[in-house]
């Protein structure tokens, strides 16, 4: 019978092959049509122009490296920093457009039509995001060894 | 060697640790923190690390995007722009009119008829009728007469300049071919043919 450590554990690992499949999928949508999402991204009307597409370089990238962190035990925690601190961005984002009225397609996973209920519900799906790396870095964080205490 | 509890120095540490006994597994706050920061540290090299990899992917991409965002209608005016920068040399034999054929075109009206030269030009004197769409500023006056263009789309559409040796015509006729126009010629003989002919004119800057 599993003990809660390894219930834990286990809690751990769906969580970030979870979490990973989402960030390499959207990471994948986005290195596809890398125009429209430029276009997505300055329909936010927050990034300045200079800006714009080096995000729009980076961010594919980054996403699919954050997936790759997070299914690797020894960079787990990394990983889902890097997922928490995106997801929070992305939410930041997303809720501001929504509070100015603008009504866009996010490109978060590639190129849709603008919709504010799909915005409200990549809104929840940043959340749940956040929440799951959150999980994953602090049940990593207090499984790391803590110093020896000084002498 | 002293006791160290007799010591009145550590009264107030050992006062803590025992009213704030630290949680099994939960490394102490202050290194805890410090983790925190580590790993944002880690996650910016992470994010500059893929931004160089983005950079990489998108040099090596069939369309790669400039540096600098463009939107949508500065991307269409670049497109326009790189239409009309053909060098002459370079521009394909367009089907052309005489002065008699343009000529009854124009009267007739059954003809779109577009005036190549710059707008400085065309204010001074056109062929009635004409509309200014300049090969030097061809993505503005393109966008201008959209609507006018896309009206002809099959009509036959005649493109001047100042006749002679300009190639504005032909580029622009080109454009225009390119952008899916079927019946675009050029009067080659242009404005210095129709007005050596002692034809009418219009001024101004009607488009």
């Amino acid at each position: 019978m599993p003990n809660d450590n390894s219930r834990r554990n286990y809690a751990v690992l769906a969580v970030s092959i979870a979490v990973a499949a989402v960030f390499m999928y959207a990471g994948l949508g986005k290195v596809r049509e890398p125009l429209q999402f430029a276009d997505s991204t300055a329909a936010f009307a927050i990034l300045p122009a200079v800006f714009i597409n080096l995000f729009v370089m980076g961010l594919p990238p980054f996403e699919f490296a954050c997936g790759v962190l997070l299914l690797v035990p020894p960079t787990r925690r990394v990983g889902a920093l890097a997922v928490a601190v995106v997801s929070l961005m992305f939410f930041t984002a997303l809720a501001s457009a929504l509070l100015r009225g603008l009504t866009l397609d996010c490109g978060c996973f590639g190129v849709g039509a603008p919709s504010r209920p799909r915005m409200w519900i990549e809104l929840v799906v940043d959340t749940v995001l956040f929440a799951g790396a959150i999980f994953v870095y602090l049940r990593s964080i207090t499984r790391t060894p803590s110093p020896a205490p000084a002498p | 060697m002293p006791n160290s509890d007799l010591n009145p120095r550590n009264w107030q540490t050992s006062a803590v640790s025992i009213a704030t006994p630290e949680p099994a597994g939960l490394p102490h706050a202050r290194s805890l923190a410090w983790q925190i920061v580590r790993d944002l540290g880690l996650v910016a090299i992470l994010a500059i690390v893929s931004l160089a990899a983005g950079l990489v992917i998108n040099r090596s991409s069939a369309h790669p995007l400039p540096v600098v965002y463009q939107t949508p209608e500065q991307r269409f005016d670049a497109e326009l722009t790189t239409l009309v920068a053909a060098p002459p040399f370079k521009i394909a034999p367009a089907a052309t009119v005489g002065l008699d054929q343009f000529r009854s075109a124009v009267e007739s009206k059954s003809a779109l008829i577009l005036d190549a030269r710059p707008s400085l030009f065309f204010e001074q004197g056109h062929v009635p009728g004409a509309l200014n769409l300049a090969r030097d500023d061809f993505a503005h006056d393109y966008r201008d007469l959209a609507g006018v263009l896309q009206a002809a789309i099959d009509k036959p559409i005649i493109v001047y300049c100042s006749g002679g040796e300009c190639h504005d015509s032909r580029l622009v006729a080109n454009a225009l071919l390119s952008l899916g126009f079927g019946n675009v010629s050029v009067f080659t003989g242009g404005w210095d043919a129709w007005s050596a002919a002692g034809l009418p004119a219009s001024k101004g800057s009607v488009r």
